[in-house]
């Protein structure tokens, strides 16, 4: 420890960090970063038969079925916002959060093989789903925006809010909870190869309590409560409040919802950095 | 010259058997089981005397070295002598139990050919997403496209081909191409030799000589081969049951491990 200068670029001890965003270290491997996210964006429209089509097709096609069986067949209402217009926007925030946390959840998972075998910081991975699905976001809300046009021109009048301007916000709300969620699940799916059913699962059931089919204001009061606990829900009541002028507009609710995105999204980054050097050991 | 690799009082140990019934399911039951006071329902027979017996075993004890900057050291030692352990430590790919590892310089490890090709990619497209896995820079790989190219010998038409059509002759040494062209301080290799025809290994062996002696690049390299290791490596490290016997010159290393395994 005396003879020579102690300048080291890498320093290994036993000691895992729990909370630690190594933002330098992220920089220096932003080569990879970019073509991570360009592998995964490639390998997801490869599998299907529509190509890049299908990030598109996918709404449209929920967005259809939700008008005949929620609109049409079980009548519920849409806060007088045009079905297609509600359900889209509905569908399209709920991917971006459901896909970007299974996608998270299943990081070791689908990487053990890479993870095994070469270092590189591994939220370099959760980090590509997230940009991913943030692209896929993008391209549905320019369609969102095509439908918007069309029913301007039909003369349906929209109120937008100045609350549009808080849009980004929303964005990083879901990206933060889809995050968060998914890697804090991550870490322990390397123990429980079941829980990766049980959060498909969870993901679907959750989809009922989040008003992407229904308004939260068609909702008895009793049931509420599910509403209430739920960070998703007010982030996407509230992007439609902004976009479209209805729905309710509760503040109380977004900045609980806030406070727990990112609450979610630390103790994600604490679990997740625990578990990243261990976890070879184990599968 | 400095130290381009200090390792201090390394040491791992690995927990054997089933950690758990890696499925939260089960655990559930075990749980349940337990507080009941039943016997648990997912023990087999056989398990429960070995567990608790030898649950944890130290696959690295109490290891100590230093290599030079510029050095060439070859590992060897015999099949579970924690040779890969001990690179997987240095490459942070797992953490060490105890002790501390210092390095000066960029770490580049390669414990397995083509980590990271994606086979509809094309052949283009796999030597940058592989080289920035192995920590290139995008200019660094634009820079030595064309090299990595040549050296792979993959006629220059098939480099936009998806790899999935190459043969596994042809993705061998493209993979091989990139990481000859790695140009971090420190290379760390695991093994890796060991695929791919007789006349390219010696050409990735040639290679990495010239740019270590060229350009004081350290290399810490782990074969089966002990000619290659000789011709590689300057220093040779004995490593068996987890414990450093030898650090000496390579020769006089290969010759106590001729000894070990002769016994
Ligand atoms: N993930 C692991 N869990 C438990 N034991 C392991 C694990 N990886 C390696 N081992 C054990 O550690 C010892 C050293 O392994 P390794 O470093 O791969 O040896 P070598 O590369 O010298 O053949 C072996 O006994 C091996 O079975
Ligand atoms: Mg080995």
């Amino acid at each position: 420890m005396t003879s020579d200068k102690e300048t080291w670029d890498v320093v290994i001890t036993p000691k895992r960090m729990w909370l630690g965003l190594n933002l330098k270290e992220l920089r220096q491997y932003k080569d990879l970063i970019t073509l991570m996210i360009r592998r995964e964006f490639v390998s997801v429209y490869k599998q299907t038969i529509f190509g890049p089509l299908w990030f598109v097709f996918q709404p449209l096609m929920s967005t259809f079925l939700y008008m005949f069986v929620f609109g049409n067949i079980a009548q519920m209402g849409t806060d007088e916002i045009p079905q297609a217009l509600f359900y889209f926007s509905g569908t399209m925030l709920w991917t971006f959060f459901a896909t970007t946390l299974q996608k998270c959840s299943d990081t070791f998972i689908n990487n053990a093989g890479l993870f095994g075998k070469v270092y590189f910081p591994r939220l370099t991975m959760p980090i590509a789903y997230v940009t991913n699905a943030f692209f896929t976001l993008l391209i549905q809300f320019a369609v969102m925006l095509v439908f918007y046009v069309y029913y301007l021109a039909n003369g349906v009048q929209f109120s937008l809010s100045w609350w549009i301007l808080t849009t980004p916000i929303y964005i990083l709300q879901l990206a933060l909870l889809g995050t968060g969620f998914g890697i804090m699940i991550s870490a322990l799916t390397t123990k429980y190869h079941d829980l990766r059913n049980l959060v498909s699962f969870g993901l679907s059931l959750l989809m009922y309590a989040t008003p992407v089919v229904y308004p939260i204001s068609s909702i008895p009061v009793r049931w509420k409560v599910l509403f209430q606990f739920n960070p998703v829900a007010p982030v996407i009541e509230m992007f439609r409040y902004s976009f479209f002028g209805k729905g309710s507009c509760n503040l109380k609710m977004w900045a609980y919802s806030l406070i727990v995105s990112v609450v979610v999204f630390l103790l994600g980054l604490m679990t997740f950095n625990h578990n990243e050097q261990t976890f070879v050991d184990v599968v | 010259m400095s130290t381009a690799v200090k390792v201090e009082h390394l040491s791992k140990e690995y927990r054997l058997g089933v950690i758990g019934n890696g499925s939260l399911w089960k655990d559930i039951q075990s749980w349940t089981a337990k507080l009941q006071g039943k016997p648990d329902p997912w023990t087999k027979i056989n398990e429960e005397s070995r567990i608790g017996k030898r649950e944890r075993f130290w696959a690295l004890k109490d290891i100590n070295f230093e290599v030079q900057q510029g050095e060439r050291l070859g590992i060897i030692g015999r099949n579970g002598a924690g040779k890969s352990t001990l690179l997987k430590i240095l490459s942070q790919i797992t953490a060490p139990t105890e002790g501390v590892v210092k390095m000066r310089g960029h770490v580049a490890s390669l414990l397995e050919v083509g980590t990271g090709f994606h086979p509809e990619f094309t052949g283009r497209e796999n030597i940058y997403l592989n080289g920035a896995i192995l920590g290139m820079s995008k200019a660094d790989i634009d820079r030595n496209f064309d090299e990595i190219v040549a050296f792979s010998e993959i006629e220059p038409e098939f480099i936009d081909t998806p790899v999935k059509r190459y043969s596994s002759g042809m993705y061998v040494r493209l993979a091989f191409a990139v990481a000859a062209h790695l140009n971090s301080e420190i290379l760390i290799a695991d093994e890796v030799l060991a695929v791919g025809d007789v006349k390219f290994q010696e050409k990735c062996l040639g290679k990495m000589k010239e740019v270590s002696e060229k350009q004081g690049r350290t290399v810490l390299f782990v074969s089966h081969n002990i000619g290659a290791v000789r011709q590689l490596c300057q220093t040779g490290a004995l490593l068996d049951h987890g414990k450093l016997l030898m650090l000496d010159n390579v020769d006089k290393v290969a010759d106590e491990y001729a000894k070990l395994i002769g016994q």
